[in-house]
């Protein structure tokens, strides 16, 4: 079996322009170029912000848009064979079952769908709705339930069929602190059943907590690819200051590279690289400054987000818009 | 495959249930009734005649615009409401989702149809006219316009809004049903270009008139079934073509 077929999830070059306006002249690079390697077993966090990509590439990887140029690849197979599907679990951002049916008919449908019958589709249905915390309420209408509730129903269709991949569209958005958690150890349970698991999402503590591998994606571009470890930990050691008695002007006046200043009102917070705090130090305690606070600071993946957005060729949000 | 059919099927059959299209079948009972009593006043050999005529028309008025409301209205709504994200991300194809979603409705009208018949036929004992083999087959052809015109608005639903879908789905109703006229005329032009023209809408638009058998029933006029069967085939292949359609349309479209 080549490297590529082993892979759970590959993209190469993968791009998508939308066509927008009466006449179609309107174009919207939505994904340009992704390139991306997923293995089997690994939680996998698509970050970027709303407009970025992330969707769209969730959906060329389920069939519900086709890639303008480049390939993709599920287990080694296209997306839109049914054989790259039989091992997938798919929830979309906002999922919208079947109103109509009850939640325990609808994760039956689901289950029918993936090929499962008999006695096997009976015992898998009701141990889902089970992980997902719907036993008691499965029989009701799902028109009936909450927020949270249809999203628990989205999860439990997506694993009813045992994927082996679980592709996930802002899984926790919408839900409360506990519906959140509650996922999220769904989530990792799965991980430890050997699911492979990519979701994409803005929440940032969501992916700390899961991933063991992101990809930032900012106007349809990868921007940032590698283990958390290895995003955090690469970066430019930074050290944070807490300074009394000297105005953000005076500590701009003293000519020390900075990379972040905050005025909080009677103290000023600073943020600079490693190398330069100790002549910052001096230059500060000489200015009459004085030091109440100093500590390495810690580089989050909110920076790293934060970090990609502001290289990115444009300060807004969203694919790049030609005519 | 099959298992994955009937599932998506019988679905959209209790969609329509759980949606009350059941209903209909009082409205219709109620119609009828409406109607009857009116009628009682007319004389005898007409009566027949009217509470035949009448009764086969309001079965077909109420089953045509259930069937272009259920028909142009079932794919795009699903787009809108993205309910078809969780089922064509499934291991099916979406030819598969797209012919049991038709064959659901088809399910759906053709339930009703008998639920009507069988309402229209206890009428019929009621009152203590005559039960004939033309009422019969009236009935059962105006299933197959039902096919014709649901093939229709699924097709246009595959690409269009509900809006759209049920004013194309309606105009071919009715243009289906001058089908003859549009011949006739297109006879008579002068130019051979409107003569064309003429002749490729007649042939483009669903011939209705071929399956309308109400004035066979109204006047007891007995149709034999190997005159029928050629007009059965037309509506069959006229509905897979459309269906064709939907799906080679449907197979390429982006869900955004």
């Amino acid at each position: 079996m080549s490297t590529s077929t082993m892979l759970a999830i590959e993209t190469r070059d993968l791009s998508k322009t939308y066509r927008l306006g009466f006449w179609m002249n309107k174009r919207v690079l939505a994904l340009q170029n992704l390139t991306l390697a997923i293995e089997p077993g690994q939680v996998y966090g698509l970050l970027g912000p709303n407009g970025a990509g992330k969707s769209t590439t969730i959906k060329i990887l389920m069939n519900l848009v086709q890639a303008t140029s480049g390939t993709a690849s599920l287990f080694g197979h296209a997306p839109d064979s049914k054989e790259a599907r039989r091992n997938v679990g798919f929830l979309p951002e906002n999922p919208a079952p079947y109103e109509y049916l009850t939640g325990e008919e609808f994760v039956r449908l689901a289950g029918q769908l993936v090929g499962l019958s008999g006695h096997e589709l009976d015992q898998r249905v009701k141990e889902v709705l089970g992980a997902v915390g719907m036993a008691r309420t499965a029989g009701l209408q799902i028109r009936r339930y909450s927020k949270g509730m249809v999203q628990r129903i989205g999860l439990a269709q997506a694993i009813v069929g045992k994927p082996r991949l679980l592709i996930l569209d802002e899984p926790t958005s919408g839900l409360d602190p506990v519906g959140r958690r509650e996922i999220r150890d769904l989530i990792l349970q799965e991980r430890e059943h050997g699911t492979t698991v990519l979701f994409c999402t803005h929440i940032i503590p969501d992916v700390e907590a899961l991933c063991t591998r992101v990809a930032v994606l900012v106007n349809g571009r990868l921007a940032r690819e590698g283990s958390v470890q290895e995003l955090l930990t690469t970066q430019v050691p930074l050290v944070e200051l807490t300074i009394e008695g000297l105005t953000p002007d005076t500590v701009r006046g003293l000519g020390h590279p900075i990379e972040q200043l905050q005025d909080l009102s009677n103290r000023l917070l600073i943020r600079a690289g490693d190398a330069h705090v100790q002549p910052l130090l001096k230059s500060v305690l000489g200015a009459g400054g004085r030091v109440t606070k100093l500590q390495p600071a810690r580089f989050s993946l909110e920076d790293l987000f934060l970090q990609a957005m502001s290289e990115a060729k444009h300060g807004s949000v969203g694919g790049e818009i030609t005519s | 495959m099959m298992q994955q059919f009937l599932a998506l099927t019988f679905n959209g059959f209790r969609e329509a249930r759980r949606n009350r299209v059941t209903v209909v079948v009082g409205a219709f009972a109620l119609g009828l009734l409406v109607a009857s009593t009116l009628l009682t006043n007319l004389s005898i050999s007409t009566f027949d005649r009217v509470l035949t005529d009448v009764g086969i028309g309001i079965m077909s008025i109420v089953l045509v615009l259930l069937a272009v409301f259920l028909s142009s209205g079932m794919l795009s709504r699903e787009i809108e409401r993205k309910t078809l994200f969780l089922i064509v991300s499934k291991p099916i194809s979406r030819a598969l989702f797209l012919c049991a979603r038709f064959a659901g409705n088809m399910l759906t009208l053709g339930v009703l149809l008998v639920l009507m018949g069988a309402l229209f036929i206890a009428q019929i004992a009621l009152y203590g006219t005559l039960i004939t083999e033309a009422q019969f087959v009236a009935i059962g052809m105006l299933f197959f316009e039902l096919l014709v015109l649901s093939s229709i608005g699924f097709a246009m639903s595959s690409f269009s809004s509900q809006m759209v879908s049920a004013t194309v789905t309606v105009g071919a109703y009715f243009a289906g049903h001058l089908g003859g006229d549009i011949y006739e005329l297109s006879n008579k032009a002068e130019d051979p270009l409107l003569q064309w023209v003429g002749k490729a809408v007649y042939y483009a638009l669903p011939n209705l008139s071929r399956l309308n058998y109400r004035i066979q029933a109204t006047y007891e006029l007995p149709t034999p079934l190997p005159e029928l069967v050629p007009h059965m085939l037309y509506a069959v292949g006229y509905s897979t073509v459309m269906i064709l359609i939907a799906i080679t349309l449907f197979s390429r479209r982006d869900f955004k």
